[in-house]
Formats: C-alpha cells, structure tokens, sequence
C-alpha cells in the first residue's frame, strides 16, 4: 500500500481535495513500481507531474523505486520550485547498482 | 556622468562625486560590499559614528530590463557583527538610477533627532522627522506620499519604531507600487544602522533626471528580449504559473514533503498545519474572502513574475501583503501556528514596527521554547510582537533577535549562525543549504546561495539530498548570487535562466549592453568570488574564524523527525568551501 499525497491540480485524483488538507490516495503497490507506475495507477497523467516528486521526501523522477508503504508527494507541473541543483533524481538503474 | 552621494548626518552635509575608477561598473551587491570593505573600520561599533550605511541600485535598475528593481543596502550589521547586504523590490532605486546616482553613502550621526532627506535633480534637502516617529509605517507613508506629490512621483525608503530603537531585528523598508511601506532590505539589522544615524527617511523624486543610456543599446535590447523570453516560457515565473499563482508560499506543502519544514524551534521538519498556511491555503482563502480568484502582483516596476500576494480578513478586506514563503514559515510552522489569519497579523506588525519577519519568526520560536508561550498561541505571539512595537524592555529584548532571546531565557537550542537565525529550510534534512547557512558571509541566511553558476548548468549528476559532499556547489552558489544581487535583478530570475540558457546568456548580455564589457559565464563567477573574496576580508578584520562558520551544536546530535537526521558534515567539509581562508 502506498500513500499519495496530492497537491495543486493533482488533488482532484483523491477523495479530500480541500487545499488547506491533506488529499491523500492509498494506492496498491506491486513489486517493482516506480513512481510512474504508481501515478498512473492512480489515473494522473504524466504531463501533468513536474519535477518536484518525492518517495518518503527524497527528491525523485518518474522512474524512480517505490518501496511497499512508502509515502509519495506529487506536486503538478507549475508547482515545482525546490531548487533543482541541489537535488538531481535517482534514476532506477544507480539505485540497482547500489543495492 | 555618475555619481556617489555622501550624506553626512553629522552636520547634515552633501556632496556628490564622481564614481572612481575602481568601481567602474559596480552597482547593487558588488558596489555596497565594495564600499563597506573599503570604508568601514572592521571593528567598529555598528551603531556608532563610524558604521556607514549605503545603498545600491543594480547595473540593470532603471532600464527596460523586466524584473530588475532591487535595491541593495549595506553596511557593518549589528545582528552578526559582520558585513551585511540586504535587497528589496521597489521602484526606489530605479529613480535613484534615473538620477545618475550609482550609489549612497550615509555617515555620520545625528544628535539632534530624526531627519528626512529628500533627493532630487536640484540636490538634497533635510527636514526634521520627529512628528513620525512612533507610528505605524501605515499610517505614516500616506502623510509622507501626501507632502510629496504621491506614488507617482515619490518612493520612500524609511524605518519604523524598531529602527528608530536601534533593534538588530529591524530592517529597512521600501514602498511597493501601491504605495504600501512592506518591501523589506529585511536581514542584519540595518534598519537599525539607519536609526544611530537619526535617518528615518529618504525620499527619492528623480523628475528631470538624466535617465540611463546603454554602452550598446542593441545588445541591451537582444539581451533583456532574452531575459524576457525566459521568465515569460518557464513554468515557474511566467503568467499564471507557480510564482504568479501561489506565491513563494507554494513552498511550504514542497519543504514539508521534504521534511525539511522546520517546526516548532527547529524540532520537526514536518508540520501538521502545513497546508493551512501554504501558498494553496492563501489562494483559495483569498477566493472564498473577496469572491473572485486573485493572481499575485509586481512588487516593483518592470517585474514580469509578480509573485507578490495580499491576503484579505473574512469581510474581503486586504490585512497584509505579503506572506512570502520565509514569512508564513516564520511566522507559522516554526511557531506552529496554523492559523492564517494570525500569521497575517503576524506579518502585518512586523511591516508596521520595521521588523525582519525571518528573525521575529525566529525569535518568538526561541520565546515559546523558553516559556514565555506555548507552541502553536498564536494570540500571545501577536501579544509578544506588539511590546516589541512598544519597545518595552521584553519588546527590546525580542526586537534584538533570537540568539540574545535565547541567551536572555537560558534557551540552548537557537537554530543561528553568526548571529542570525536561521531561514525556512532544515539543514538536516537539506544538507546542501545547511552549508550555505554555515559558510555565508552574511550569517545563516537562504539567498546567499539560492542560485546556480554556470558550471552547474547542464550538469548531470547524481545529488542526493543527504549527501553532503557540496563544498564546490556551495561555493558556485555564493559567486552566482552575488553576482544577480549586483545586477538588480531579482534573484527569482534563477529558476528561469537555470532551465533556460538563453536566459542566462540574456543576463550577460544586459550587462555588457549596459556598461560596455565583454564578460562570459566565466567573469558571472570571477566577479562573484570578487564580492565573496571583499566581503570575507571584512569579516576576517571584523573577528571571525572558522569556528564562526559552524551550524549549533544541538543539531549534531539531536535526530530531526520525519528522516531521523542529524548535522554531520565535516568541519573541513566546511572549510574548504572558500579555501585559503584563515
């Protein structure tokens, strides 16, 4: 199970979509997600993602792991200021080379 | 022809020179920390005769160029007791600029009182300022609009009671374009510098004034077409896009993801009440209050981003502009108060008294942890906040910031340094900003190092969060900031001319329309370690070390919830970010 947390226009893919809440999906998981799978699961498409994406508040892509219970937060496409020098995502296959 | 004007509050003299040489194309960052480098003892005393307090406007300010009204005052700070550069959005130093003044150097002290200097293509004119003094800044601007013509005509730089107090908490205020007194040179106390000088305001009218000429205007054009074509494409600074929408104040829900919201005196990285007081929470607050969908606005002229919001009472009312992202942090989580309409009152009294939100946030975070109010009472921090607009012996203790609160209280956890609190990113949980606040020249502060060099540009790599090898990227950050603060372009042009190099070559273009240079990438870096190499100078002759260079202890070893993070970047990690430093 994983639990999504939606901001801006993405908060219309949950039940709760007052902004001054958490709008929060919990999706299911399967072995070998990333973040886009999971996001498409939940009906957002990909165009509407930006690059402020986090797994359990670690800056990620589209292709990054998603772990069993992990938490996402997925921002839309014009709400993405965290600056992106300092953060450059980790793209699937560094994170199989490190395990 | 330029020139530097010398206002000597002392015996209430003026004089113009010519711009020497040696700041030949200088202007807002460079040219302030140039001329405190070169004219202020390094130790004297900030809030005595011998501190000067000069202002800058940047080499753009005043042209065509969009989103290039900053202002840059500097000067010795009495927060850190090291050198201090602050920058404002306003259409002051624009006028400043149409008047061919490159820069303003204010010495001296008054005896007698406060003064109101007016500037205009005829000179400079003193009048005594004492009737508005104590006041609320909105209540006086009006008066002072009213005896000048009005906005159009006029801006005012001017301090409230916390200045005129000498408080190291209060900052230098500018009018937006409505005229309200809310744009602030916030950080280090100058607002203070300004009042051991007697001065309460400056009056800009720059009527007849011989405007600015480009070396190459058709380079200045393509170059500032460039900067336009940037700001106007990205998804962050153009029209209705994330900075037009939401405001700086759509960070607060990104940094909670993260968890690196600090709350609650730097004990959490997440806050439950994030949302309510987010960028989100304003916009659809503002809906519901006055009926109709507000975008944000310019703060000054020719600024195309328009990241500035107001936020209305429930009768539909306008109680403040603006809750910025480090305000509504400030003034909300790290006080964990989720209450908007608080936080607005919250940052409505700080614009009335001439008090750095950042630093009040910080020190009423620093009150309620050593007892004088509960985490998350809104109602007592407002409380706490008017003494200080009363200049009580409490509201002095405040108004000289957390780190002398916390000292006063017995409080060991003061997130500072240098003697500055912190801004609104954990530098546990984001270690890449913990270095920046480590290394600053200016303290603990989040502008110094917000920004890219060129080096990085295009730059793949692998940069996790919590790595904290960034002792080269700290550094480019520092040399690029200081260079857009010398432009006079905010620094929000950042977000646009990273993903954009076109952008970024248009801001280089501007400059060397403007002055008549041949610079690349590579001077953006060159000039910026110029300006960092100055300003370590001073503070090196002012007394600092490396030990000065330091996050707080409490944060090596206590874990910060959600990541269970501590600091543990190395002190030579630290160190070598400007290596050859003693």
């Amino acid at each position: 199970m994983i639990e999504v947390h939606l901001y801006g226009k993405l908060r219309r893919f949950a039940e709760s979509r007052d902004p001054r809440s958490a709008s929060i999906v919990r999706a299911a998981w399967e072995t070998g997600d990333t973040v886009g799978d999971v996001a498409a699961r939940i009906g957002i498409p990909a165009a509407e993602l930006g690059s402020n994406l986090f797994v359990d508040g670690q800056y990620a892509a589209l292709d990054s792991p998603v772990p069993d219970g992990a938490r996402l937060g997925l921002f839309p496409h014009d709400m993405q200021l965290l600056y992106k020098w300092y953060y450059r995502p980790k793209p699937a296959e560094d994170a199989k080379s490190e395990s | 022809m330029e020139r530097i004007l010398r206002i000597n509050m002392t015996d209430r003299t003026a004089t113009f020179e010519e711009v020497p040489e040696k700041y030949a194309h200088r202007g807002g960052r460079w040219l302030t920390s140039s001329i405190v480098h070169d004219e202020v003892p390094a130790t004297c005393h900030p809030l005595g005769p011998n501190n000067k307090l000069v202002f800058s406007p940047g080499i753009v300010t005043g042209t065509a160029s969009p989103t290039s009204s900053r202002i840059s005052v500097g000067g010795k700070s009495p927060l850190t007791g090291g050198i201090k550069e602050a920058n404002a959005g306003t259409g002051w130093g624009r006028r400043l600029a149409n008047l061919g003044i490159r820069a303003i150097v204010v010495e001296g002290q008054a005896k007698d009182g406060f003064w109101l200097v007016k500037i205009t293509c005829e000179g400079v004119a003193f009048e005594s300022a004492d009737a508005w003094t104590g006041e609320k800044l909105s209540t006086v601007y009006p008066t002072i609009f009213d005896r000048f013509d009005g906005i159009e005509s006029v801006d005012v730089c001017g301090i409230g009671v916390a200045g005129e107090n000498r408080m190291p908490a209060a900052g230098v205020c500018f009018n937006d374009q409505n005229g309200r007194p809310s744009r602030y040179a916030g950080r280090g106390g100058l607002g203070a510098v300004m009042g051991s000088k007697g001065l309460k305001f400056i009056v800009v009218d720059d009527e007849g004034g011989p405007g600015l000429s480009p070396a190459n205007a058709e380079l200045f054009d393509a170059g500032r077409k460039k900067m336009a074509a940037a700001l106007t494409e990205h998804a962050i600074t153009k029209p209705e896009g994330a900075l037009n929408s939401y405001g700086t104040a759509v960070l607060v829900n990104i940094i909670n993801e993260v968890g690196g919201l600090p709350t609650n005196n730097f004990r959490s990285g997440r806050f439950e009440g994030a949302a309510k007081i987010a960028g989100e929470a304003i916009f659809e607050g503002n809906k519901e209050r006055t009926g109709s969908t507000l975008y944000n606005h310019a703060c000054s002229p020719g600024c195309i981003i328009r990241c500035s919001n107001t936020w209305h009472r429930e009768d539909g009312s306008e109680h403040t502009s603006c809750i910025e992202y480090e305000s509504a942090w400030a003034l909300g989580a790290n006080c964990g108060i989720d209450d908007l309409d608080q936080v607005a009152e919250l940052n409505q009294l700080c614009n009335e008294y001439g008090l750095d939100t950042i630093e009040i946030g910080g020190t009423i975070a620093v009150a309620m942890e050593g007892g004088l109010a509960s985490f998350g009472d809104g109602a007592r921090a407002i409380e706490l906040v008017e003494e200080i607009g009363r200049a009580t012996p409490l509201g002095k203790v405040l108004g000289a910031g957390a780190a002398v609160t916390g000292k006063t209280f017995g409080v060991a956890r003061v997130p500072q340094v240098k003697g500055q609190n912190m801004p609104a990113y954990e530098p546990r949980a984001i270690k890449g900003i913990g270095m920046t606040y480590a290394i600053s020249t200016m303290g603990a502060d989040h502008t110094s190092g917000y920004t890219i060099a060129p080096e990085i540009l295009g730059v793949s790599g692998k940069l996790d969060p919590l790595n904290p090898d960034k002792a080269e990227l700290a550094r480019n950050f520092q040399y690029a900031t200081a260079f857009i603060d010398s432009t006079g372009h905010c620094l929000f042009i950042a977000f646009a001319i990273l993903d954009i190099a076109s952008g970024f070559e248009g801001m280089i273009d501007e400059c060397n329309g403007m002055l008549g240079t041949n610079w690349t990438a590579d001077d953006v870096s060159r000039i910026g370690k110029e300006i960092i190499d100055l300003e370590l100078d001073f503070n090196r002759r002012a007394g600092f070390t490396k030990i000065d260079d330091r996050l707080p202890e409490f944060m090596t070893y206590e874990k910060l919830p959600p990541h269970d993070v501590v600091w543990d970047i190395a002190d030579a990690e630290l160190d070598k970010v400007f290596s050859g430093r003693a």
